[in-house]
């Protein structure tokens, strides 16, 4: 007899000491899964585990001997402490790109407000901007110092917020959209955002709510053109470090503690009940609500949270730098992530990752590298990389048309580019051709003799009848897929 | 009153270059339902090929006589929708022809993909700065003929129609009357029954992105002789605004285009006077989005039932 | 294609609905019409379907019975009428118009359905296209996932534990790793049925579930069906064409024509029933 019984153990044991059992089991069987990871998908470990090794030595080894060997023997491609930071960040934005993008099936075209806003909550939060107030909490700052400031373990928290706030608002009217419409809808909040922190650097309004008054004249509320600067850089007391763009490698691996969050958050709503829903709302939206699926919340969450992850690239980006302003927001910029996404592998968190690290080091090392050489050799030759564009741009349309998927792609992705569409049209195909084969032939059958009509509407006969043929399974290989 | 007025006449200016543009937005998505990200920047080309042509072969100033002046600009009119019209064609058969059974947001970003290229070929070869020509045209105010002197209304403006409005009025014949017209309709309605109809499929949508695309380079040619000067992201705003026009007017339907481009021609020109060029980009957006968000169909209706 | 031994007791277990207590009608549908434009699709139909009965809706092609699926799980709003589901109503009018509930708030009621032409998520593996159909009633929510908190775990333990339960008993559990669109057309009809299972339904929606099976598998699904009603204490709501199996299982049978209901009664009444024989063949051959 099937049961349909449930057990009732508690494999984790209850609460905190629970989790962090788990927690711990997690942590210590790393080895053991780092081996199951390499006999399953080897080249994809290995080549994993090569980048991990390089970006953490990488610092080491480039002031050891690579700038010196770039200095006198041949000049290499390096990327410095800045580029690499960047990889970080970006890294960032690209794995909530794929959320949104790869999980849900969303296209986010103006994933840069997300950036923007999550820069300017830290230009707002940690700087003295508003100079006519002084908050000086926990930060590396002598108090009665004006503007606001907070440390940046507060500021990452709430860039979070903001980002991800404006990203439920953005999307509670619009993920109804069907997919091309969304786009462009979210291109034109991706333009909007900037212009408006580009234009408000002089508002005069005085509203008067009852005996409320508000009003300011000429109050400069996002620095206009020109932004926001200088903002706190990210620091640590105990260590006193601060991890500003003069600051070497040890903002890289302020950076790097966030991207992992970032991946483990990622990877864990990946494998869970709320990934599973992504997946399906892309396969079949239409199926999955009627399983139950509550679609549109499904979506929003996915483009929230996507949103949230900009939140905290943008914050780590302006107390990286210092400084902030709307030039550094432009569609480009979505654009840049986007096909970090494709290029790696939509879907794909470990793919996106390499194609972040990949696509900031070809427009900000690559590319001016060979602008540099070529300069030398044939200087009335354009520079590479002002029309970095060009070859993205040519990138986009090649990947289109011949790896849609990416370079590490997700299984399911792949599939999915890889006709899955046309097949369904075939089967749906088929279907008709059954279905109107089936009927002319019942039709024929009872005009040559109606009273068939009336044996089929009786019993179900007792006896085994080689009736109709059966449908033909079409098994295709199964995959395992773990 | 006179600033009224002065600012509806140059939003109609706008608005029917808007026009020509929006119509090869409207024509594509009608047929393939593709946002052709890359047409305001075909747009741009065109402008670029004008500017050529009529500063670097015809070297036309405002000394060039009035009939050379004409006979010119109506050749480089003719070349330059050619050139564009084959320029449309051959993206439409390199970068979304390939895709057509891909899911559908591939074509899309493909788009936005050869909508860099062009803007940074332009970029190539034009350079980053402001081309501009000189003004070819007299600058009298066409007025002041009825001696009205607060009001102006130029030979430029009087081009623009001129030009635009003879080509609207052509694609609209060639679509209801024509057999090429009538399959053009019939592939927008239902691909798969049209091929089973006879129609050539390929044929019609290569022909849908040629018209598009000399539309879009007329419209290149009329702008650079309005505004005189072109530079390789002008795509992006009057791409923005003609986009708008047609979802505006009813994504699919040409009457709505024409009729969305004349509005956002308007809005355009009230922005620009009475608020700040800054914020006008920011508004047609906002237009874009309300009407997405609100009223999807847009205006006029759309033709194609939407397939959600 | 064996499905497990018949017989033995419904177990005591979290995956079948409470004892039905209240209404006897399980669902109650009063003069519902559907209308696209000039076409009546559905038109002024009354339609009950009694607690832990199973009862089929036939008709010929285009008689409007998918339509009427659809607007018992909320895809389509009804021009006009009622439709109340174990006495909470699934369309109300709200300021002065029709709304239906949206299906996803439906299916959390306890509706549960497959599809015509299978509509499973094809890139998903069988177990997950089931653990899908619990998500409705799952209360994890995303900082849970995104920590994995022991709720969420526990939570997620559980969900696998059914969902491999429902696998073995549409008997797919060799092949929950299996992409479902890899599987054979009859596994892919079972798990359609098992994903519909999981959402824990007190009613199921079967949109031709025996379409281009053969005369044993057919037998095997209609037995299954028997068993759904009786071990899962379910009710069933069938769309068929296969006459043996609407005969064979039904307790009532309801026939639309043009949107219209034509007859009802149990399955001799309406085998007997002129009109009925006349839908399916035209005039005069109820003389016959």
């Amino acid at each position: 007899m099937t049961t349909l019984t449930v057990k009732d153990e508690d494999p984790y044991g209850h609460g905190i000491g629970g989790w962090l059992s788990h927690v711990g089991e997690v942590v210590f069987g790393i080895p053991d899964t780092y081996r199951r990871e390499l006999k399953l998908h080897r080249r994809r470990t290995i080549s994993l585990t090569v980048l991990v090794v390089l970006l953490v030595t990488y610092p080491v080894l480039n002031s050891a001997f690579l700038a010196a060997f770039s200095r006198n023997v041949f000049p290499l491609p390096l990327p410095d402490d800045t580029v690499v930071t960047f990889m970080m960040i970006f890294g960032i934005m690209a794995i909530g790109l794929n959320i949104v993008a790869g999980f849900a099936g969303l296209l986010d075209l103006g994933y840069v407000a997300f950036y923007a806003l999550g820069a300017y909550t830290a230009a707002f939060l940690a700087s003295s901007h508003w100079d006519s107030i002084s908050i000086v909490f926990l930060a590396n700052v002598t108090p009665g110092f004006p503007g606001i400031h907070l440390p940046f373990w507060i500021i990452v928290p709430m860039a979070i917020l903001v980002a991800g706030t404006f990203g439920a608002l953005l999307g509670a009217p619009t993920l109804r959209l069907r997919g091309d419409y969304l786009a462009i809808v979210t291109l034109g909040f991706g333009e909007i955002v900037p212009v408006v922190f580009r234009n408000l650097a002089d508002v005069t309004f005085d509203f008067h709510i009852g005996p409320i008054t508000i009003a300011a004249q000429h109050l400069n509320l996002t620095g206009g053109p020109l932004g926001i600067n200088p903002i706190d850089a990210p620091f640590l007391p105990f260590a006193n470090l601060t991890f500003n763009a003069s600051a070497g490698y040890a903002p890289v691996y302020l950076g790097l503690f966030l991207l992992l969050i970032a991946i483990l958050f990622a990877r864990n709503l990946e494998r869970s009940r709320i990934g599973r829903a992504w997946m399906a709302i892309r396969e079949d939206e239409l199926a999955a609500e009627m399983m139950g699926v509550n679609t549109l919340r499904t979506k929003l969450l996915a483009f929230a949270l996507g949103a949230s992850f900009a939140g905290v690239a943008g914050s780590l980006q302006a107390s990286y730098l210092g400084a902030t302003t709307s030039d550094f927001f432009t569609f480009s910029t979505s654009i840049l992530v986007l096909i970090m996404v494709i290029l790696g592998g939509i879907g794909n968190i470990w793919g996106v990752l390499l194609g972040a690290i990949a696509l900031v080091y070809v427009d900000k090392t690559f590319l001016p590298y060979v602008g540099q050489q070529l300069q030398q050799i044939a200087p009335t030759l354009p520079n590479p990389a002002q029309f970095n564009f060009l070859f993205f741009g040519l990138i986009l349309v090649a990947m289109m048309r011949f790896r849609p998927e990416g370079f590490l792609p997700n299984r399911q992705r792949a599939a999915e580019f890889a006709g899955a569409h046309t097949q369904a049209d075939v089967e749906a195909k088929v279907d008709e051709i059954v279905a109107v084969d089936a009927v002319a032939e019942v039709e024929a059958a009872i005009a040559e003799d109606p009273s068939i009509i009336l044996d089929n509407l009786g019993p179900p006969p007792g006896q085994a009848e080689a009736s109709g043929d059966a449908r033909a399974p079409e098994t295709i290989d199964e995959e395992r897929d773990l | 009153m006179d600033q009224v007025i002065q600012t509806f006449i140059i939003g109609l200016s706008n608005g029917l270059i808007f026009a020509l543009v929006a119509l090869g937005y409207t024509l594509v998505y009608g047929i393939i339902e593709l946002i052709n990200f890359a047409h305001g920047d075909l747009f741009m080309i065109g402008s670029m090929i004008a500017l050529a042509q009529i500063a670097g072969i015809w070297h036309l100033s405002s000394a060039t006589s009035p009939l050379v002046l004409v006979g010119v600009i109506v050749l480089v009119i003719a070349v330059t929708m050619v050139i564009t019209a084959a320029i449309n064609v051959t993206i439409e058969r390199v970068a979304y022809r390939p895709l057509r059974n891909a899911p559908k947001l591939a074509p899309l970003i493909s788009a936005i993909g050869m909508s860099y290229v062009l803007q940074n070929i332009a970029n190539l070869i034009a350079g980053p700065a402001n081309k501009s020509i000189d003004n070819l045209f007299p600058t009298t105010n066409l007025l002041s003929v009825f001696g009205i002197t607060t009001i102006t209304v130029t030979f430029q403006q009087v081009f623009v129609a001129i030009v635009t409005i003879p080509l609207l009025i052509a694609l609209s014949w060639f679509v209801d009357r024509t057999r090429q017209g009538r399959a053009m309709r019939a592939t927008a309605q239902d691909p798969d029954t049209a091929g089973l109809m006879g129609v050539d499929v390929n044929r019609t949508i290569a022909l849908t992105f040629l018209i598009g695309g000399a539309l879009a380079g007329a419209a290149g040619v009329v702008q650079i002789l309005y505004n005189n000067v072109t530079v390789y992201n002008l795509g992006f705003r009057f791409g923005l605004n003609a986009f708008t026009s047609a979802v505006l007017g009813g994504i699919g339907n040409l009457n709505g285009a024409v009729v969305g481009a004349l509005v956002l021609g308007q809005i355009n020109a009230y922005s620009d006077r009475y608020l700040s060029a800054n914020w006008t980009n920011a508004i047609v957006f906002g237009v874009l989005i309300a009407v997405l968000v609100f009223k999807p169909t847009g205006l006029l209706g759309q033709q194609l039932a939407d397939r959600a | 294609m064996s499905l497990g031994e018949p017989g033995g007791q419904p177990a005591a277990n979290t995956l079948v609905p409470a004892a039905p207590v209240g209404d006897d009608l399980l669902i109650r549908s009063r003069a519902v019409t559907k209308r696209f434009g000039g076409l009546v699709a559905v038109n002024s139909v009354d339609f009950d379907i009694p607690r832990g009965s199973i009862v089929s809706l036939i008709g010929p092609n285009g008689a409007g019975k998918t339509t009427f699926f659809n607007m018992i799980t909320g895809f389509y709003t009804p021009t006009s009428g009622e439709i109340v589901f174990d006495g909470r109503p699934i369309v109300f009018k709200q300021r002065n118009r029709l709304k239906s509930l949206r299906p996803h708030e439906v299916a959390a009621l306890g509706i549960g359905r497959t599809f015509q032409n299978i509509r499973l998520f094809g890139t998903m593996t069988a177990l997950d296209n089931v653990r899908l159909g619990a998500n409705v009633h799952l209360k994890s929510r995303w900082w849970d996932a995104a920590l994995r908190t022991p709720g969420m775990l526990r939570e997620e333990a559980e969900n696998r534990e059914s969902a491999m339960a429902l696998l073995r008993l549409v008997n797919l559990e060799d092949r929950a790793h299996a992409w479902a669109r890899s599987l054979p057309y009859g596994d892919q009809r079972r798990l359609e049925i098992a994903r519909a299972l999981a959402t824990r339904p007190k009613l199921l929606l079967l949109d031709e579930p025996t379409a281009g099976m053969n005369a044993s598998e057919t037998r095997d699904m209609t037995s299954f069906i028997r068993r759904l009603r009786s071990e899962l204490n379910l009710t069933v709501l069938l769309i068929e064409h296969d006459m043996r199996v609407v005969m064979g299982i039904s307790d009532r049978v309801t026939v639309l024509d043009y949107g219209t209901v034509i007859a009802e009664g149990t399955p001799d009444e309406v085998r007997r029933n002129p009109k009925v024989i006349e839908a399916y063949l035209g005039r005069g051959a109820a003389d016959t």
